[in-house]
């Protein structure tokens, strides 16, 4: 009998919400892709947590929030323990990913669910494997193998194998060649025993080539008219195809307008990306192998890995790739609340939105006139937290090399004031002096000039157009005053150098603040709700790098598996994709919910036996492409180790009914046979060859899976010569067995 | 062939006939008891390997090229470089360009980006005559596009190989191939260092057990000192000349171990702040081009340069100048230079070694490993004198230091190398003849237990093996509802793809491979005026089995012959024939259409109804008449024996036929089959067809 094989979604089905599977193959658990998505919220965990422990191995997709964003909360909190298998990109960069995300929530919030340091930890216990390498997991008899997904750098369609059975997982492939990746190689796959495919763009069609021109006029239209450019991007993925043309557009047509790229990691997230030239398409390998020109060496992007240093570029326009895509945190966030109210501005999305998300409700249409959106900041700094930075600071050294260049980007934002500053630390939070921070927040008013207000425009003398509101978290009470002693003792000088930092670097800062800095008190998170006039240009063009509804079907009708799992998508898109699947692909679509489990053992029979060399050496095969076929006659034996073996057969075999083998295109008979000096035409869905013989294809044409599978062919004609000639070369297409 | 002096008896398992696809045969075409021009031909069922192309760097022209001549490159799948060093990537412009070769060509990204500027900067360097030259700028650039990169680990398929490689240690971007046909699998090491050093990584352990390992054997028995002990004679070889004004010259090949020696002396003037005055010149302008990959393809190197550059590229040496040509150097003091080649066969290390041989203050340090036959070979036994390149001989003053940083292998590491891999089957390249004998000897004595086969080739002669693989096959889908017994029969299609085995039904061809079958409908129209009835009559005499029945459709008469072939009245004039094609029903439609026509030429024909029946006894004489020729055909004497048996003689074996049974009686096994096989064959000939075969 065949592999068992059950699929149980933990998340991502009928819905867009992140992707997690549980995927168990003769009793080994595979939990595929660990995602969650910009809200973090643990109860789409949920059914993770209770199987978390069971799981016997992780393997990643595509390194975005997504598809790995959950790995550290479920290590840490959910007692997930299993090894990670990934590429070595979607390690690299899902770890950056995930720094990034971090460090932009906890700019905004008390974020507790995990600190840099789980990161680490999670993501110390992936093992990496390359493109096309066999892995096979000891003692199990199963061999995983990452393949070339494309979508995201080292993005990956899992193929697992069992007994000669393979399970392939393929979401978010990319069929397309893009400028920095490959497209999948899915299509290689033929006919595996199951394949969990996703549906979420099964109802998209992207537009042809004239997008990227759209894109960018756009922006240059922008541009010339003075406005700035922002792009909400991920952290470390469909970021770097833009990058790429990007640079591409500005040096075809000379532009100087500054782009920048920032994010928390910008400059490791580029660093790294220089050195996975093996992980890319092929454009960019053979280009650094004949001239050494690395496709990533930017020359006209800036790498910013804090917003004052945007802030202090020059004026005029600009484009901006800022993380997060969603705008729900991070840089896009604030830069979208400084610019959406200036007409001249344009925000372009060139994802879909995540569910929920500010991004989403952007990209509604007609898009709102205005958002609610709470600007949150945390408020500094205060003398613990600067040690338990400078302690974080010291550990973080010691860690990773990638580490070295955020603590160097987080040291600069410590002695840049308050703006920025965030804390490593959660255990060192007091959220008691609320009341002191008033006077904090003024200082940054003045940032939101621009903002428009419910219908008032504040003077320019006024210091903050908003209404400041404490978000007054008592449950963290019992927290804040929590303070390890050791903090100040070993590391007072680290705090004398970064007190005076602080107190000689930033000019910025007015008295107010920089006394607070001096009072050692601990940080907090302050947040107010404002409206924002949505005046800028909205733009949405899809760049999303994903196979659209149209390749989905013909990759899918193409691999034909014999049974097929649809999971991540909308209940629309799933549910069109499972009806187009059931007529042209297959006839088992399972579309499961969460934390059903489905079974979809095949119920393929199967034995092994021995073909003994006598029979071998009977046997004539033919070729066909790849594939060399022959009928066999065999008497089964058994070998001296109990193995069933065939050998030839004593009697006279009996007939069989014979078979044609080949595949007969009615497009590829028509030159053939006039090639042959015979006059054809379609005529009526048949083909007419010479005065009077034709031949049809009759039944359904294009399933594959179900059905007989059979062609029916008709050849009809009278009585003569041609007939004959004709049947012949019809033939000729096929071998007789 | 040179020779196939290798008993034929290895791994030949108790087959006395094995079939020819069974032998493996490899043949090194260059680096079999030398080192240089690696190349190693390899073939197993009809697939064909190369591994490495590389040319003799002693020799020039055609002369330094692999055995080629050997071979058919036209035939070959695939060829695997190792690394981009020139005795092993060097003659791979000229094998695509020049030959016949038209196979798919492998090396890893490392390795590609570094043999176009290495070979490339080898065109401009060797000082041949232009007939001499063996491939030009072009044939590089062309060679480019033909190469295919993979990366460690990536398992490939190409016409049923599979391969993948892993890392040797040796290079940057060095790799160890791993090629499996068939469930054969053959390891070939090319140059491999199980040490990790500066930047790169160890040697892997390949995760399974090659059945035949092919090994460099360039140190024999040899062992190495430890790394540090050698960066220590080094360092103060260095220092001990400088501080005496003298002249260090590092004669060493423009890439690969040169990178590791100036990592090791930047390092060591950092922690001299006394040297920074004293200039250490690395020239090659190739190597600066290099350095962009060595500093992209970091996920090849180990752990330690790959933390390194995560602060500041440890590639940018802070003390390094780099040298273009002899005059840019103003010799006035103590100085440090690197210059290629690393022989010392022509180049800017010859020039300076001209000038420094014969000042006993200078130092020339050898840093690794060194092909018979060039300059630096002979100055290593430190003779009185030597021969400049102008002709002139000079005295050799200056002091001659070997201190080997090549990453090859010592003893040490191949023997436990071998004994954690345990292949069955060894063979030794890629080493002079007497270290080779010396290993191989102590190897035999180290691995006595294991039965292993050490096999030592010379260039171009083959060792042929023998791998009775046990072919394996999968029978699926409808066909294996039932587990079969023994003495069942099982019929089906047998799918081979690459080197795996399918049989299943032809109903499932289409589920489990991408073949689909077909059925062809044949409708034939057929003038007939005469009437339905007579046809069906003409019909009954020839067919057994001629049903009538009406269209349920048209309501017009129908025939079926056979359940094969309906015919039915389509008008007054016309007849149509319908049946599905295969050879018996194709057949069975042109007789019914030679009966038809026949029917239409001579309508009136009277039938005498007693001719048509024969008496089956008068049948079976026949059938007997036919058999008894058939077999006189065979076997020459055939006489009628007692009780009916048939006796056949040939050549005084004598075998007994029944003709009812079949059962044949013989002293003589071998006859006694032919006879058997004969009968059967005759028989299904007399008989008419069997009408169940649908």
């Amino acid at each position: 009998m065949g592999t068992s094989v059950q699929v149980t979604p933990l998340s991502g089905v009928f819905n867009e919400n992140p992707l997690s599977y549980l995927v168990s193959i003769d009793g080994f658990n595979f939990l595929i892709d660990c995602g969650w998505n910009d809200h973090f919220d643990p109860s789409l965990l949920q059914p993770l947590s209770k199987v978390a422990s069971t799981i016997d191995a992780v393997l990643l997709s595509h390194p975005d929030t997504l598809h790995l964003g959950a790995l550290p909360y479920a290590m840490k909190q959910l007692g997930l323990s299993a090894p990670v298998f990934s590429t070595e990109p979607v390690y690299r960069l899902g770890l950056l990913t995930m720094y990034d995300q971090y460090l932009s929530r906890r700019q905004v919030s008390e974020f507790d669910l995990f600190t840099l340091d789980d990161i680490d930890s999670a993501f110390q216990s992936v093992t990496r494997l390359t493109y096309s390498q066999n892995y096979h997991l000891s003692g199990e008899g199963i061999v995983v193998a990452p393949h070339v997904a494309g979508h995201l750098l080292g993005g990956t369609v899992w193929k697992i194998t069992k007994d000669g059975e393979d399970v392939i997982y393929a979401v978010d492939y990319n069929r397309r060649k893009e400028k920095h990746l490959n497209g999948t190689v899915l299509e290689s796959f033929v006919r595996p025993a199951v394949l969990i495919t996703d549906a979420y763009n099964a109802l998209h069609n992207q537009p042809p080539r004239q997008q990227r021109e759209m894109f960018q006029d756009a922006i240059s239209k922008t541009l010339r008219a003075g406005g700035n450019v922002l792009l909400p991007v991920d952290s470390a993925g469909r970021v770097l195809e833009l990058l790429l043309i990007l640079e591409d557009y500005w040096a075809e047509h000379s532009l100087n307008y500054p782009i920048y790229f920032l994010t928390y990691v910008s400059s490791s997230t580029i660093d790294y990306v220089k050195s996975f030239l093996e992980w890319m398409g092929d454009s960019i390998t053979k280009s650094f192998e004949t001239s050494r020109d690395n496709a990533f060496l930017l020359k006209h992007v800036t790498l910013l890995i804090n917003k004052s240093e945007l802030d202090n570029a020059p004026d005029g326009p600009k484009l901006v790739l800022a993380s997060m895509a969603s705008l729900e945190a991070g840089f896009s966030h604030d830069i979208f609340v400084e610019w959406a109210s200036d007409v001249k501005n344009l925000v372009l999305f060139t994802e879909r939105g995540q569910f929920g998300t500010l991004a989403r409700m952007l990209q509604a249409d007609p898009p709102p006139k205005a958002v609610k959106v709470t600007m949150s900041r945390r408020v500094p700094l205060v003398g613990e937290e600067l040690i338990a930075y400078e302690e974080e600071q010291t550990r973080l050294k010691k860690e990773e090399a990638l580490k070295a260049s955020l603590v160097k980007e987080e040291e600069s934002k410590a002695s840049l004031g308050p703006d920025n500053n965030l804390s490593g630390d959660p255990m060192v939070i007091d959220a008691n002096n609320a009341n002191a921070s008033a006077d904090v927040v003024e200082p940054h008013g003045g940032r939101y000039r621009d903002i428009l207000i419910d219908g008032f425009v504040p003077p320019s003398t006024s210091v903050a157009p908003m209404f400041p509101f404490y978000e007054n978290n008592s449950e963290w009470d019992d927290f804040g005053e929590v303070i390890n002693p050791d903090d100040y003792i070993i590391k007072d000088e680290d705090m004398d150098q970064a007190a005076m930092h602080i107190g000689g670097d930033d000019g910025k800062l007015d008295e107010g603040s920089a006394s607070l800095i001096l009072d050692a008190k601990p940080s907090k998170v302050v947040s107010n709700e404002l409206t924002v006039q949505v005046k800028c240009l909205l733009i949405f063009i899809d760049y999303e790098g994903r196979a659209d509804g149209r390749s989905i079907k013909t990759i899918l009708s193409h691999v034909a598996p014999l049974k097929l799992v649809l999971v991540h998508g909308s209940a629309e898109a799933t549910e069109h994709l499972k009806q187009h699947c059931l007529k042209h692909v297959c006839p088992h679509v399972y579309t499961p919910q969460i934390e059903e489990t489905i079974d979809v053992t095949s119920d393929l029979c199967a034995y092994k036996v021995q073909l003994s060399e006598k029979l071998m050496s009977n046997v004539l095969f033919k070729k066909l492409g790849d594939y060399e076929i022959a009928w066999v006659d065999a008497e089964v034996g058994k070998t001296e180790n109990g193995m069933l073996s065939l050998l030839p057969i004593s009697t006279p075999a009996p007939p069989h009914k014979s078979v044609l083998v080949g595949d007969l295109k009615m497009a590829d008979l028509k030159p053939f046979l006039s090639s042959k000096g015979i006059q054809v035409e379609f005529a009526g869905g048949a083909l007419r060859c010479g005065e009077y013989v034709t031949i049809r294809k009759v039944g359904p044409a294009g399933q594959k899976g179900g059905g007989s599978g059979t062609q029916q062919i008709v050849i009809e004609g009278p009585l003569c010569e041609d007939y004959y000639k004709i049947r012949a070369y019809l033939y000729s297409q096929f071998y007789l067995l | 062939m040179a020779s196939t002096g290798q008993p034929p008896s290895l791994k030949r398992r108790d087959v006395p006939v094995s079939r020819e696809g069974d032998q493996l045969t490899i043949i090194p075409l260059g680096a079999g008891n030398e080192v240089g021009r690696s190349c190693v031909y390899m073939s197993y069922k009809g697939k064909t390997i190369l591994f490495d192309c590389g040319i003799h760097p002693a020799y020039s022209g055609m002369a330094a090229l692999p055995y080629f001549d050997e071979i058919d490159p036209s035939a070959i799948d695939v060829l695997l470089i190792t690394h981009f060093h020139l005795d092993h990537a060097a003659s791979l412009p000229y094998f695509l360009e020049k030959t016949t070769f038209s196979g798919r060509v492998f090396m890893t990204h490392a390795t590609k980006a570094i043999y176009k500027l290495l070979l490339t900067d080898y065109v401009k360097v060797s000082k041949v005559s232009v007939e001499d030259m063996l491939f030009d700028e072009q044939d590089i650039n062309r060679s480019m596009d033909r190469i295919e990169v993979l990366d460690f680990h990536q398992t490939v398929e190409v016409n049923g190989i599979k391969f993948w490689c892993y890392t040797a240690g040796h290079v940057l971007g060095a790799a160890m191939f791993m090629v499996d046909i068939a469930g054969v699998r053959v390891l070939y090491t090319g140059d491999y260092s199980r040490e990790e050093d500066r930047h790169l990584r160890a040697a892997e352990l390949p995760q399974f057990s090659p059945d035949i390992c092919i090994i460099e054997s360039t140190y024999g028995v040899q062992l190495h000192q430890p790394r540090n002990i050698r960066e220590r004679r080094f360092t103060d070889v260095i220092h001990s000349t400088i501080s005496q004004g003298g002249r260090v010259l590092i004669p060493a090949y423009a890439l690969g171990r040169a990178q590791e020696l100036l990592l090791i002396l930047d390092e060591y003037w950092s922690n001299h702040p006394e040297f920074h005055n004293i200039p250490i010149y690395y020239a090659s302008p190739l190597a600066k081009k290099c350095m962009a990959v060595y500093q992209t393809y970091i996920l090849s190197m180990n752990e330690r340069i790959r933390n390194q550059f995560a602060n500041s590229n440890p590639f940018k040496f802070k003390h390094i100048s780099p040298l273009n040509s002899i005059d840019d150097l103003s010799d006035v003091g103590p100085s440090v230079v690197m210059a290629s080649p690393g022989g010392l066969q022509s180049g800017l290390s010859r020039q300076l070694f001209d000038i420094w041989c014969s000042d006993k203050k200078n130092a020339c340090v050898i840093p690794g490993y060194i092909v018979e036959g060039t300059l630096a070979k002979t100055i290593i036994s430190e003779p009185k004198e030597v021969t400049l390149m102008n002709g002139l001989t000079a005295p050799l003053n200056m002091q001659v230091h070997y201190i080997s940083f090549s990453a090859h292998a010592d003893y040490a590491q191949t023997s436990t190398f071998l004994k954690e891999l345990m292949p069955p089957n060894i063979i030794l390249v890629h080493g002079e003849s007497h270290e080779m004998g010396r290993l191989k000897t102590k190897l035999m004595t180290e691995l006595a237990d294991c039965n292993t086969k050490i096999i030592t080739p010379k260039n171009c002669q083959s060792v042929e093996m023998y791998f009775n693989s046990e072919k394996m096959a999968k029978t699926i889908g409808r066909l294996a509802e039932k587990m079969p017994e023994v003495g069942e029969t099982v019929s089906g299609i047998l799918v081979k793809t690459g080197f795996t085995y399918q049989i299943m039904a032809p109903d499932d061809l289409h589920i489990f491979s991408q073949l689909s079958t077909a059925n062809i409908t044949q409708r034939i129209t057929i003038p007939y005026s005469g009437a339905f009835g007579v046809m069906k009559y003409r019909l009954e005499q020839i067919y057994e089995s001629v049903e009538s029945s009406t269209d349920e459709e048209s309501g017009v008469p129908t025939l079926q012959v056979h359940d094969r072939v309906t015919l039915k009245q389509d008008s007054e004039k016309h007849i149509s024939m319908c049946w599905t094609s295969d050879p018996i029903s194709d057949m069975v439609s042109d007789s019914v259409v030679a009966l038809v026509l026949n029917i239409n030429q001579e309508v009136p024909k009277l039938v005498v109804e007693s001719e048509a029946i024969k008496s089956e006894e008068e049948s079976g004489k026949k059938a007997e008449k036919v058999i008894h020729a058939l077999l006189v055909s065979l076997f020459g004497d055939v006489q009628l024996g007692e009780n009916g048996k048939l006796v056949i003689n040939v050549d005084g074996n004598v075998a007994h036929l029944d003709k009812q049974s079949g059962d044949v009686e013989s002293e003589n096994e071998g006859l006694k089959e032919k006879v058997k096989a004969a009968f059967k064959r005759i028989q299904s000939a007399v008989k008419p067809i069997p009408l169940s075969a649908s």
